[in-house]
C-alpha cells in the first residue's frame, strides 16, 4: 500500500499527471473512487480487496477538461477497458499516465471480507492479475486459487433452452428493470454523448420501465456491447434489481472470441472487430 | 383502546384474511429482502432487527411507470381515456419507520394545490402497518433527520418487537383503531408476559439538521460543491430507491399506429438531460451542480416549500451507489462546515 | 379528476412568421369551454401533439381578446419539429392555465417599457396587447424589440401596427449584419439599443423577456437607468414539464417555476440561485 501511495505521490510531485484517479477508504472502511490532485491528496489513496471499481469510466469524464496527463490507478482487468478506449479513438495513449497494481481479486459483496466464496464472477477466470502494460506499478504480485467459474454453469443452462424458454427467462429478468441506467453509467465503454436511449426524434427506445421499454434497453445494450465488452463485470454490480447482466455480455465476449478470434481491450494497435474488416471474417450467416 | 399483542403466525392469518377480502398485501416475504405482493400469508416476514430493504416500497403508490390517459386518434380527432383504476386498497405490513414516514412527506408535494389523483387513490385507501426498528449500521442517520426506529409517522397501526415473536400493536390513527378492531379476535391482551426487546445500538445523531440547513442557506457557490458530487456517475439508482425522491417524467408512447398513452415515469435530477432546454442550453450542465441539486433540494429546498425534509436517514442510496458515494458523509462535511464558521 | 389530461383543442390559424417560428391559433372543441376559460397575461398552458408529447408554452394571447388562445413556438425537438408538421383543422390537447401572470395591476397609472429578443416576444406579447387594449389606465408605452436578422423577425404584421400606434414608441432592432438593404429599424443589440433609447425610470415597470444573454445584458443597463429591481420584471421560460409543481424539473432553488412564477420580478430573480 505505502508502495502505491508513494508512487502516487511522487507522479504528482514530479507532474508527471495533473490528477490521479485511485480508490480512498472512508470512514465506514469502504472503497470508493477518489480523485487526487495533489501528493497530500495521494496521501488518502488505498488498494485492498475492496478496489472493486473500474476506474477507466472517469476517464471520459476527465479526458478535456485540462492540460496534462490523466493518472489512473488500475487493475489488469480495468486496463482492459483502457485499452479498449484507446482503440476506439477515446483517449490517447499519452495522455494517460497508468499506475498498474497487481491485484489478487475482489469482493463480490463489498461489505463482507473477502474469501474465496466472496470474489467476483470475474475473478474466479482471471488471465490478468498483473496489468499488461503501464507507467509504474505497484502492489507485490500474489498467488490466487482460480475458483470455479460459477457462471459456467447458467451460461449453458441457458444456452440449451428454446428460443421461447430463452425469451420468458429474459423477460421475467428484464421486467425487475427501473430504467435507473446505472449499468450504462458505470461501464468504461458506454461513453456515447448522446445515448441511443436519450434520442428523441425520433424514439427508439421507450423510456418507460414497462416490459417493452425495459426490453428494448437491455438487448439494445448488450448488442452495443458486443464485440466491445471488456468484462469488468461493473453492470452487474451496479444494478440494483440484480439482473444477471454479464451473462448476456459474456456471451457476447465468448462469440466474438470463437467467431471472429478477437478479444476487446488486449492490445492498443489492434484494430477493433466492429470497426474493421477481414477478408477471413466468417460469412456463413449469410444464407 | 386496550394494550394488545399480536404473534407473527397470528398476522400470517390476518394476511390470508385480507388476500380473501382482495386486499393487496405488500410486505418482506420470509427469505428476501425486499418489499412485494405476498399471495399468501405463511410467506409473511416481521424481522425488525433486519437492513432495510434495496429499495423502498414506494412503486406501490407512485409505480415506475404509469398510464396518466390512453388515447386515440382517427385522422385529425382524438378520444382519450382514463386509465382503469385499480380498486384494491393496499395494506404494507412490517414497513420501517424510515420507510413509513416517507409517505406524508411525499403527499403534501402531491397535493400543493393541484391533488395528484394517481397518488391519492392509492395512499387515501391504504393502511400502512410499521414496525419499529432494531437494525443499525454505519448509513442509517434516521435520528438526524427528526425521525427514530420507534417513529409512527406514516404509520397507521404500529408494531413494536417483542420476545418470542410478539409484537405490542397500538393504533395510531383512526384507520388503524378500525382495522385492529375488525381484527381483533387475533390479538391479545399484554399481560407484559413477553419482554420488548430493546436495541442493541442505538442510533447516534450524526448532524445537526437546523446547522446543515442554515449552512446550505447560505453556501450555494460554496467550492465544497466542486468536489462534493464529482465522483457521482449520473445514473439515477439513488433516486429510484428512495422512499421520498419523486421527481418524474410524462412521456407519450404508441401502442399502435394510431392508439398510444401517455405515461408518467420515474426521473431523477441526476441525469443529465433532466434540465436540458430544447435550445440546447443546460442551466445544470456537469456532475457536480446535479449533485448539488440534489442535497439542496432534500435538505433545504423541499422544506423550504413543505416544511418537511425530503430524507428519513434509510441510507439505501449510499448502500447501493455503484461508486459508493455516501449522502451521510457529504452532510457530515457540510455539518463540519457549517460548525467552523 | 385527472390533473394531467389535457381538454382538447382545434388548431383553427396558422401563422409562419419566420422560417423556424409558427403561431397557433386555438379554440377549445367545447365551445361553452372556450366561453369559460379565463387566464391572466403571462400564464402558460402545456400543450399536446398526442403520440409525440407535451410542451410548455406560455399563451401568447391577450385575456382581453377570448374568442381563442394562440402560442407561439420554435422548431427545437420532438413535440414543437410535430407541431410544425399540423395542419389547421388538426386536434391537440391543451392543459392550464398555469402559473402566475405580469403584475398588471401594479403596473396601472404607470409607464410600461416591453423589451424582447427573438421568440422572447410571445411571452410579451400577451401583457403588449393587454395593456393596449386597455391603453388609458397606463401612462406613456414604449416597446423595444431585436432579433438576430429581419427574418427572424416575430410579429412582423403587429409590430407595423404598434408603430403605427400614437402615444406607443416601438423600435424594433436586429443584431448587426442581420439587417437588409432596405431595412429602415435600428441595428444593434437590444441591451444596446435600451441603451440608447434609454427610457425614463421613474414611474416605469419594464417587462423584459428574452434569450439568457440578453437578459444577462440588459438587466445592468436598466438599474443604471435607474429602474427599481421590484419593478423590472421577467418570465422565466423554463425546462417545466407537468406545470403543477410537482415532477421537479423546474425546481429551481425553493421556488417552482411553473407555480411560483413563471413571472418574477428582478429582485426576486436575484435570491434564486443562478441556474436557469
Amino acid at each position: 500500500m505505502n508502495e502505491l501511495k508513494q508512487t502516487c505521490k511522487d507522479v504528482l510531485t514530479e507532474k508527471k499527471a495533473r490528477l490521479i484517479i485511485g480508490y480512498s477508504e472512508d470512514k465506514n472502511k469502504r472503497v470508493k473512487p477518489f480523485i487526487a490532485r495533489t501528493p497530500e491528496d495521494a496521501e488518502k489513496f488505498v488498494f485492498n480487496h475492496h478496489a472493486v471499481n473500474n476506474l477507466a469510466v472517469y476517464i471520459s469524464r476527465f479526458k478535456n477538461n485540462f492540460e496534462g496527463k490523466i493518472g489512473i490507478v488500475v487493475k489488469g482487468c480495468d486496463l482492459k477497458a483502457v485499452t479498449a478506449l484507446i482503440q476506439e479513438s477515446q483517449v490517447k495513449r499519452d495522455d494517460l499516465y497508468i499506475i498498474g497494481v497487481n491485484c489478487s481479486g475482489v469482493v463480490r459483496e463489498i461489505d463482507k471480507e473477502f474469501s474465496k466464496d466472496n470474489s467476483q464472477i470475474k475473478c474466479k477466470y482471471c488471465q490478468t492479475k498483473t496489468p499488461a502494460y503501464f507507467d509504474a506499478i505497484a502492489e507485490e504480485s500474489k498467488e490466487f486459487e482460480l475458483t470455479v467459474d460459477d457462471q459456467q454453469e447458467l451460461m449453458t443452462k441457458i444456452e440449451k433452452m428454446s428460443a421461447e424458454e430463452k425469451l420468458d427467462f429474459w423477460n421475467e429478468q428484464f421486467e425487475k428493470c427501473i430504467k435507473c441506467y446505472a449499468c450504462r453509467q458505470v461501464c468504461p465503454m458506454c461513453y456515447c454523448e448522446q445515448c441511443i436511449a436519450e434520442k428523441s426524434e425520433p424514439q427508439w427506445i421507450d423510456s418507460s420501465a414497462t416490459a417493452r421499454g425495459s426490453f428494448a434497453w437491455n438487448t439494445i445494450r448488450a448488442f452495443h456491447m458486443a464485440g466491445r465488452c471488456i468484462g469488468c463485470h461493473e453492470c452487474e454490480r451496479a444494478c440494483p434489481m440484480d439482473i444477471p447482466l454479464t451473462l448476456l455480455t459474456r456471451k457476447m465476449g465468448m462469440v466474438a472470441s470463437s467467431e471472429f478470434g478477437y478479444r476487446h481491450g488486449m492490445s492498443i494497435d489492434e484494430p477493433t472487430l466492429i470497426g474493421s474488416y477481414s477478408t477471413s471474417d466468417k460469412e456463413d450467416f449469410i444464407k | 383502546m386496550e394494550e394488545l399483542i399480536i404473534s407473527t403466525e397470528n398476522f400470517k392469518k390476518i394476511v390470508q384474511e385480507l388476500l380473501g377480502k382482495e386486499f393487496r398485501v405488500i410486505g418482506i416475504p420470509e427469505g428476501e429482502n425486499k418489499y412485494q405482493e405476498i399471495t399468501d400469508g405463511s410467506k409473511l416476514s416481521l424481522h425488525p432487527e433486519a437492513a432495510p430493504t434495496s429499495s423502498s416500497f414506494k412503486e406501490y403508490f407512485f409505480p415506475k411507470s404509469e398510464p396518466i390517459f390512453f388515447y386515440k386518434q382517427n385522422h385529425s380527432s382524438v378520444d382519450l381515456f382514463d386509465p382503469i383504476e385499480d380498486k384494491k386498497g393496499i395494506v404494507v405490513i412490517g414497513a420501517k419507520p424510515c420507510d413509513a414516514s416517507a409517505l406524508p412527506i411525499i403527499s403534501k408535494v402531491f397535493n400543493w394545490d393541484y391533488k395528484d389523483d394517481l397518488f391519492n387513490k392509492r395512499y387515501d385507501s391504504s393502511l400502512i402497518i410499521g414496525m419499529s426498528c432494531n437494525y443499525k449500521d454505519d448509513y442509517c442517520f434516521c435520528v438526524s433527520t427528526h425521525g427514530s426506529p420507534e417513529n409512527t409517522k406514516g404509520s397507521d397501526v404500529f408494531l413494536t418487537s417483542l420476545e418470542n415473536n410478539y409484537f405490542s400493536a397500538a393504533a395510531i390513527t383512526p384507520k388503524g383503531e378500525s382495522f385492529i378492531n375488525d381484527y381483533v379476535k387475533y390479538f391479545e391482551m399484554d399481560e407484559k408476559k413477553h419482554k420488548v426487546i430493546e436495541r442493541k445500538e442505538e442510533i447516534p445523531e450524526h448532524f445537526n439538521y437546523e446547522k446543515v440547513k442554515t449552512w446550505l442557506d447560505n453556501n450555494f457557490e460554496n467550492k465544497f460543491w466542486d468536489t462534493a458530487g464529482e465522483m457521482c456517475l449520473g445514473c439515477a439508482q439513488c433516486a429510484f430507491v428512495c422512499p421520498t425522491c419523486h421527481c418524474f417524467d410524462i412521456v407519450d408512447e404508441q401502442c399502435s399506429s394510431c392508439e398510444g398513452r401517455r405515461a408518467k415515469n420515474w426521473d431523477a435530477c441526476q441525469f443529465s438531460l433532466f434540465t436540458k432546454h430544447a435550445s440546447g442550453h443546460n442551466p445544470r450542465d456537469n456532475q457536480e451542480k446535479r449533485y448539488r441539486q440534489r442535497i439542496s433540494h432534500k435538505f433545504k429546498y423541499y422544506n423550504d416549500k413543505f416544511g418537511e425534509i425530503l430524507c428519513t436517514g434509510c441510507g439505501r442510496c449510499a448502500r447501493g451507489c455503484p461508486v459508493s458515494l455516501d449522502i451521510l458523509q457529504v452532510v457530515e462535511d457540510i455539518n463540519a462546515l457549517a460548525e467552523k464558521s | 379528476m385527472n390533473i394531467y389530461k389535457p381538454e382538447l383543442v382545434e388548431i383553427k390559424d396558422i401563422i409562419d412568421e419566420t422560417p423556424d417560428i409558427r403561431t397557433f391559433r386555438l379554440q377549445f372543441k367545447d365551445p361553452e369551454r372556450m366561453k369559460n376559460f379565463a387566464f391572466k397575461a403571462g400564464q402558460f398552458a402545456e400543450y399536446s401533439v398526442f403520440g409525440e408529447g407535451e410542451c410548455t408554452f406560455c399563451i401568447a394571447s391577450s385575456p382581453t381578446r377570448p374568442e381563442y388562445l394562440e402560442c407561439s413556438f420554435k422548431f427545437a425537438g420532438k413535440v414543437t419539429n410535430a407541431m410544425n408538421k399540423l395542419n389547421v383543422g388538426d386536434t391537440m390537447g391543451l392543459r392550464g392555465p398555469y402559473g402566475n401572470s405580469f403584475p398588471i395591476e401594479q403596473m396601472k397609472g404607470k409607464n410600461v417599457v416591453f423589451i424582447a429578443g427573438g421568440i422572447g416576444l410571445a411571452p410579451v406579447r400577451c401583457i403588449i396587447w393587454n395593456v393596449l387594449d386597455l391603453r388609458d389606465q397606463f401612462k406613456d408605452i414604449t416597446i423595444i424589440y431585436g432579433a438576430r436578422t429581419v427574418g427572424d423577425l416575430v410579429y412582423k404584421n403587429e409590430l407595423e401596427d404598434w408603430k403605427q400606434m400614437s402615444g406607443v414608441k416601438t423600435v424594433v432592432t436586429v443584431d448587426p449584419g442581420g439587417e437588409t438593404p432596405d431595412w429602415k429599424g435600428e441595428v444593434g443589440f437590444v441591451p444596446a439599443i435600451v441603451e440608447k433609447i434609454a427610457p425614463a425610470s421613474k414611474d416605469t415597470v419594464a417587462i423584459i423577456c428574452g434569450p439568457p444573454i440578453m437578459i444577462k445584458y440588459t438587466f445592468p443597463v436598466l438599474e443604471k437607468l435607474g429602474f427599481e429591481e421590484e419593478n423590472v420584471i421577467t418570465t422565466l421560460e423554463n425546462r417545466m414539464k407537468c406545470g403543477l409543481g410537482k415532477c421537479g424539473r423546474c425546481n429551481i432553488g425553493s421556488v417552482y417555476v411553473c407555480k411560483d412564477g413563471p413571472v418574477f420580478s428582478y429582485k426576486e430573480l436575484k435570491t434564486l440561485p443562478q441556474e436557469y
